[in-house]
């Protein structure tokens, strides 16, 4: 079944078309990856899905609700959940406190003792527990984004929107996340679309369906490994042959 | 309900409990406590918006004004009710602060950070060229209210309201702001707030209704301020004017107050209110006239070596220790 369909949706920023016109279908429980070089839409995409921007043309529908137009904290609650590029942690707060703000908030709306008691669980998924005591703001880079991983997991989503949350981690890290991703996804049916720049290999380990996006237009989405080796993305991540 | 959660006020209570032996059992030293206590009471009901939203209204004297007037009309209308004029006159205190926090709100809570500081310094300052221009409230000559209340009350009790129970009412209004402060920071609502302080964006995406709780938090620190105003101006003082109620010094002092002890804490304001009390009230003894020049630097020094607050600092050094349970 579609659980989240963009109908023709289309974004500008002054003359500029962030994202031009573009159709997508995300399916529960898939595992889905963006990429595209610097620049193409696919934070942007991110941002009309999760509302903090609205689409100048087109149409969102979300499990069968049209929320084009909705806060973003209604949509969070009927079941998105996203990380940022640039990890958001709430510094001041624990790193415990921060995810449990997201199975407060989440669709996972527990109350404060049933958040913090089950912020935990997702701290050792994650293996991050050891951590959970510090302030989210004097954690690494690296550390902040599998704190936003585990808090965006704590919302307990319908669909995650991961936005390059494996760049920069060690193989073995991302084995693991990858792993752990899996396992939500057939446990809990949780669809999880990943959007990466250049990780490759992680998205081929991990994603069924790939989307390749350039210039804010789609250009062209199917099986990943065949994909991956068409021309036209060999061309938009190194150019033309010249030789 | 989690007790535990609530054992931050037992040092709140402590504190109290001894400043208020200290003012019935020391000859002359009523006045002083009652002094910090206005500053304490302050500092908390600022702290509910202020410390737990992180925006600045430096128009927020406006709802101390307010209440002051509604304490003022009521009195002088329904005298003829007796004492029940104050309950109406605490009441109307409530309702006038709170309709001025949903129409300031509605407006100005869609702005951020200097923008709404701005914004609201214009309310305060239109407020009081309002009340002086139209003449509404007896304009510029204010309400004195001490025959009124002499008549209405009878000149003992007239008395002892300005000198004692007003005073006593403001040390409730303070204490039940703290309850209000901790049972917030003990709720979703917490929470909510500490994540839309740290990033508002960030606290959309994830879920938090922060136009919701902004306003939510606004609304019990105005209507706080307005009960301040009724029995600490009102009731106190026995008349109204204006330009001391509309004073936008008074919203600087809740600032400091709350800076000073910490932000968003609980015990924060209580501590920052005794601390700028107790020197305000000693320097201007020792050094009358020059108080505020000894004050600012002794601030401006306790800021820059806490940024978070006293107990913003102390909390960050008892964490992982047991006393850390008490310190909120």
């Amino acid at each position: 079944m579609v659980l989240l369909k963009l109908e023709k949706v289309t974004k500008r920023f002054g003359g500029l078309v962030a994202v031009d016109s573009v159709d997508l279908e995300i399916e529960e429980g898939e595992a889905l990856g963006i990429v595209g070089p610097n620049g193409s839409g696919k934070t942007t995409i991110y941002n009309l899905i999760s509302g903090v921007y609205i689409p100048d043309e087109g149409r969102i529908i979300f499990d069968g609700k049209d929320i084009t137009r909705m806060p973003p904290h209604a949509r969070t609650s009927l079941g998105l959940a996203r990380t940022f590029q640039i990890p958001r942690p709430f510094g001041s707060a624990t790193v415990r406190e921060n995810v449990a703000i997201g199975a407060m908030f989440g669709k996972a709306s527990m109350d404060v003792e049933d958040a913090l008691k089950g912020a935990d669980e997702y701290l050792k998924l994650i293996g991050i527990y050891n951590l959970r005591n510090k302030e989210a703001k004097l954690l690494t880079p690296l550390e902040k984004r599998f704190m936003e991983l585990a808090r965006a997991l704590a919302m307990k989503p319908k669909i995650l929107l991961l936005d390059e949350v494996m760049a920069g981690m060690h193989p073995s890290d991302i084995e693991k996340i990858i792993e752990t991703l899996q396992k939500i996804r057939k446990e809990e049916h949780v669809a999880v679309v990943s959007m990466v720049e250049h990780l490759m290999h992680a998205i081929t380990k991990f994603a069924e369906r790939v989307v390749v996006m350039h210039q804010g237009k789609k250009l062209i989405e199917g099986e990943t490994a065949k994909v991956l080796n068409d021309p036209r993305v060999i061309e938009v991540y190194l150019g033309k042959k010249v030789v | 309900m989690n007790i535990r959660a609530y054992k931050p006020l037992l040092p709140m209570i402590m504190v109290y409990g001894i400043l208020i032996t200290i003012g019935l059992t020391v000859e002359g030293m009523w006045q002083p406590v009652a002094y910090f206590m206005f500053y304490i009471a302050l500092g908390q009901a600022f702290n509910i918006f202020l410390g737990l939203t992180g925006y600045v209204d430096f128009g927020y004297v406006a709802f101390l004004g307010l209440g002051a007037y509604g304490m003022g009309i009521a009195i002088q209308n329904f005298a003829h009710l007796g004492s029940i004029s104050i309950l109406i006159g605490i009441f109307l205190a409530i309702v006038m602060s709170v309709l001025l926090s949903l129409a300031v709100g509605a407006v100005a809570l869609r702005l951020r950070g200097a923008y709404f500081a701005i914004a609201t310094i214009g309310v305060n300052e239109g407020f009081r060229y309002l009340v002086e221009g139209v003449r509404l409230w007896g304009g510029t000559e204010g309400m004195i209210l001490s025959g009124f209340m002499r008549k209405t009350f009878g000149r003992e009790t007239t008395n002892l309201l300005s000198t004692f129970i007003s005073d006593v009412l403001i040390i409730l209004i303070g204490f039940c702001a703290a309850i209000v402060t901790i049972s917030i920071l003990n709720k979703k609502m917490g929470y909510a707030l500490l994540a839309l302080r740290e990033d508002e964006d960030a606290a959309k995406v994830m879920g938090i209704n922060v136009t919701k709780y902004k306003i939510m938090a606004f609304i019990a620190s105005a209507g706080f301020a307005g009960l301040i105003g009724a029995t600490a101006w009102t009731l106190k003082l026995t008349y109204i004017f204006p330009e001391d109620v509309f004073n936008i010094h008074y919203t600087v002092e809740a600032i400091v107050i709350v800076m000073l002890g910490g932000a968003g804490t609980l015990l924060g304001p209580m501590i920052g209110g005794l601390i700028y009390g107790l020197m305000k009230y000693y320097l201007s003894i020792t050094f009358p006239g020059l108080q505020l020049l000894i004050l600012a630097p002794i601030l401006i020094a306790i800021v820059v070596a806490f940024p978070e607050g006293l107990v913003g600092y102390l909390r960050k050094k008892a964490r992982d220790t047991r006393l850390s349970e008490y310190l909120r």
